[in-house]
């Protein structure tokens, strides 16, 4: 009798295993199978005709940005009906999320066929050969010609003289002010003549009934790091150095914790609370990314109240700026296919329609003055005309670790706790150690 | 000869059975143990003793070379003295806590059930998600908490910004989220302890004061005993809260970080999984040196019935 229960147990526990097996082959490998699948003819058909394989081949799109998949998405419905017999299909995940699934999916040689690169991580990559590289494809192609992106971008992406990224989309840093504050200080809007005691004085005149006049958070691509390269100083030399104890960057950064210690700006750090106290009302100004268009103008307020412009100047005008490229991993399927659809990502036409659809300020020469007028609400041309005197973001081989190093040795000089000076060196330091063990 | 053989046969027939349903029986247990747990453990020692290359390639053979980076480094410290210091915060405050609610839920009060599922909920709630809500609560400029300070005539306070209150802060979640687990463990315990006692102390003039101090509490020593050394491993790898609530800038930074967040920092975000992995080791030994203490101690205080 106990036998028999533990019999039948033990026929249930396995037969139950068995089933989910079963379930987990289909669930976990839908997108394996169908490539294995789909291999076979086309290994033998690649000879006579890659275009045989019909409905088939589906290209995975990995991209980190929700506010574009929309846009994304109906680029890549065209392209598909265009080209019959590949699909794409979008995954989007957040931006940290993000690498930690590329970097998952690089390790376990699973990466998506066409994912979005990003300055910071392209040195790995491309180091570690994980991308395909496009020299050859980009030089037969009739449809993408390097020279009408801007060579900053291009550069980026260019490892060893391997092409491993096409150009997709650019972004500068803009001014955010609050028009009706302005409006009722009776303060003239930021322009293109703006130094930086415009912007001082301005955040003085407007930081009263709880409002601050200006957002000064420790950040660096949304905020000192364009004050840095305005005042003629660097953060990362050509020779691979930190450029954190130059007396221009120190003066700089002298200039931007001002904000803070003279109660014109909240301390901020935490990054969501960036966004929040502008959303908020709490800050008339603030430095924000062309990337946070989409965001900003379904906020109602933002909508209503606020307009950006060129950042100001003191020795130069700079505004940070940086472009995302396309990669195919080096180990796709379907490179064919992928360079087709990277390919049309990059061509003047996928460009223009990207600009049109607002998703992002396309990087091919024009297209960005399509784009100007996608967004109505605000002065986005402003982001435009920052490209000619933009700064390519700082970036070296191990950049997110001494970013990180810099953040933790500046905090106190934000805090007030040590002279920026001290603080700034304290970073030259950490951030050369990083260097030095590139 | 042949008789050995024949009881061995006899033995082994009967014990065989038992063994192989033994095993079978713990076999999903073991592998996922195994799989899940003991190799990658030894992995991670394994990984510790290299300096990692990009994608799992190119791991270089360092020896100690990381251990040695890791006891000059001051942020490992400042993550070892974070994290007890967290532990000693959430450890006795939750366990007190939960003792007093499981007491309180013992008896007969109206609408039991109702406050015992309220008590459990952020059990079941997602971290990240209770994180979210207790970062708008510590919110310096909207939060409720500081609202209320604020009406009672009080000083804002910069909950996760400030070096000195952060870790405290990060606490008050730690806490909130696990009494309700504790407290079903021990009210569990409390419905297993028989009348008999009570009404016998009752007899010989004990009030319900003295009830708890000699009845209940001596037997619950067991759960407790298992509640605290669950806890204190829980709160030793505390990472999701100060992780959600606290970036590289913010100033508390260095006050808050925990060994398993830096860990995390090293491994995921600078790439650099031999020194990540030769922080866990110190974790795991510091885990080890209180668990083997806790059970040597427990002889010391606990009580069996």
């Amino acid at each position: 009798m106990k036998n028999k229960v533990l019999l039948l147990m033990l026929v249930f526990v396995l037969s139950l295993t068995a089933l989910t097996a079963c379930a987990g082959n289909k669930n976990t490998s839908p997108a394996n199978n169908e490539n294995k699948q789909t291999e076979a003819p086309k290994q033998t058909g690649k000879d006579s005709d890659t275009s045989n394989n019909k409905g088939d081949v589906t290209l995975r799109y990995a991209v980190w940005d929700s506010n574009q998949a929309k846009g994304l998405r109906v680029m890549a419905d065209e392209f598909e009906a265009a080209n019959p017999g590949i699909k794409i299909n979008i995954e989007v995940i957040g931006w940290s999320d993000y690498w930690t699934m590329l970097e998952a999916g690089a390790t376990g040689g699973s990466l998506p066929d066409v994912f979005w690169m990003h300055s910071n991580e392209i040195y790995r990559y491309a180091s570690n050969g994980m991308l395909m590289n496009l020299n050859d494809q980009i030089g037969s192609s009739s449809k993408v010609d390097l020279s009408k992106f801007p060579q900053g971008i291009v550069q980026i992406y260019n490892f060893e003289d391997k092409q491993y990224g096409v150009p997709k989309d650019f972004d500068t840093i803009g001014l955010w002010y609050n028009k009706t504050l302005f409006d009722a200080a009776k303060l003239s809007y930021p322009d293109e003549t703006w130094t930086w005691d415009d912007l001082y004085n301005a955040a003085k005149a407007l930081t009263k009934d709880g409002v601050y006049g200006m957002l000064a958070p420790l950040h660096n691509q949304e905020g000192y790091y364009n004050f840095v390269y305005q005042n003629g100083g660097t953060i990362i030399t050509d020779d691979k150095k930190s450029g954190y104890d130059d007396p221009k960057t120190i003066e700089a950064l002298e200039y931007y914790v001002k904000f803070v210690r003279d109660g014109l700006s909240p301390e901020v750090y935490a990054d969501s609370e960036r966004a929040e106290a502008l959303q908020n009302g709490v800050v008339a100004m603030g430095l924000f990314g062309s990337w946070n268009l989409a965001g900003f103008t379904a906020n109602e307020f933002l909508a209503k109240n606020f307009d950006v412009a060129v950042l100001p100047k003191q020795a130069k005008q700079a505004s940070i700026y940086n472009g995302l490229a396309h990669s195919i991993a080096h180990n796709t399927e379907h490179p064919e296919e992928a360079w087709k659809f990277v390919e049309y990502l990059g061509s003047k036409e996928g460009q223009d329609k990207q600009a049109q659809l607002g998703v992002a300020i396309s990087a091919y020469e024009g297209a960005a003055d399509l784009w100007v007028s996608s967004n109505t609400t605000f002065n986005v041309k402003a982001f435009v005309d920052m490209v000619k005197y933009g700064v390519i973001r700082p970036y070296s081989n191990t950049t997110i670790v001494w970013e990180d190093k810099a953040y933790e040795a500046l905090k106190s000089a934000f805090g007030g706790k040590e002279s920026v000076e001290a603080a700034a060196k304290k970073a030259a330091a950490a951030m050369n150690q990083s260097l030095e063990a590139e | 000869m042949n008789n050995i053989i024949s009881t061995r046969k006899k033995v082994s027939k009967s014990k065989l059975n038992m063994w192989l349903w033994g095993w079978f029986m713990v076999a999903p247990t073991m592998i996922g143990l195994i799989f899940l747990n003991i190799i990658p453990i030894f992995q991670t020692i394994y990984l510790s003793l290299f300096k990692s290359g990009d994608f799992g390639r190119g791991n270089i053979f360092v020896g100690f070379d990381n251990y040695i980076r890791m006891f000059g480094d001051a942020q490992v410290w400042h993550a070892v003295a974070n994290t007890l210091l967290y532990t000693l915060l959430v450890v006795p405050f939750s366990v007190v806590f939960s003792i007093i609610i499981a007491v309180l839920l013992n008896g007969k009060i109206k609408g039991k059930s109702f406050f015992r599922t309220i008590y459990f909920i952020p059990m079941m709630a997602a971290p990240a998600a209770v994180t979210m809500v207790w970062r708008w609560l510590y919110n310096p400029q909207f939060g409720l908490i500081n609202y209320v300070l604020n009406r009672l005539g009080l000083d804002s306070v910069k909950w996760t910004t400030d070096p000195q209150v952060a870790l405290i802060a990060i606490s008050i979640i730690g806490i909130w989220s696990i009494v309700g687990y504790n407290m079903v463990l021990l009210l569990a315990s409390l419905k297993e302890i028989p009348r008999d006692y009570y009404e016998a102390s009752e007899i010989d003039g004990a009030s319900k004061m003295q009830q708890f101090f000699v009845v209940t509490l001596p037997l619950l020593t067991p759960t407790l005993f298992f509640v605290s050394v669950t806890t204190i491993i829980q709160s030793m790898q505390v990472f999701d809260v100060i992780y959600m609530m606290i970036d590289v800038a913010n100033p508390a930074y260095e006050n808050t970080v925990s060994l398993v967040y830096l860990f995390y920092n090293n491994s995921f975000k600078y790439m650099d999984k031999g020194y990540g992995s030769s922080i866990v080791v110190l974790l795991l030994v510091i885990i080890m040196i209180i668990t083997y203490i806790q059970l040597k101690a427990e002889k010391k205080w606990v009580n069996y019935m």
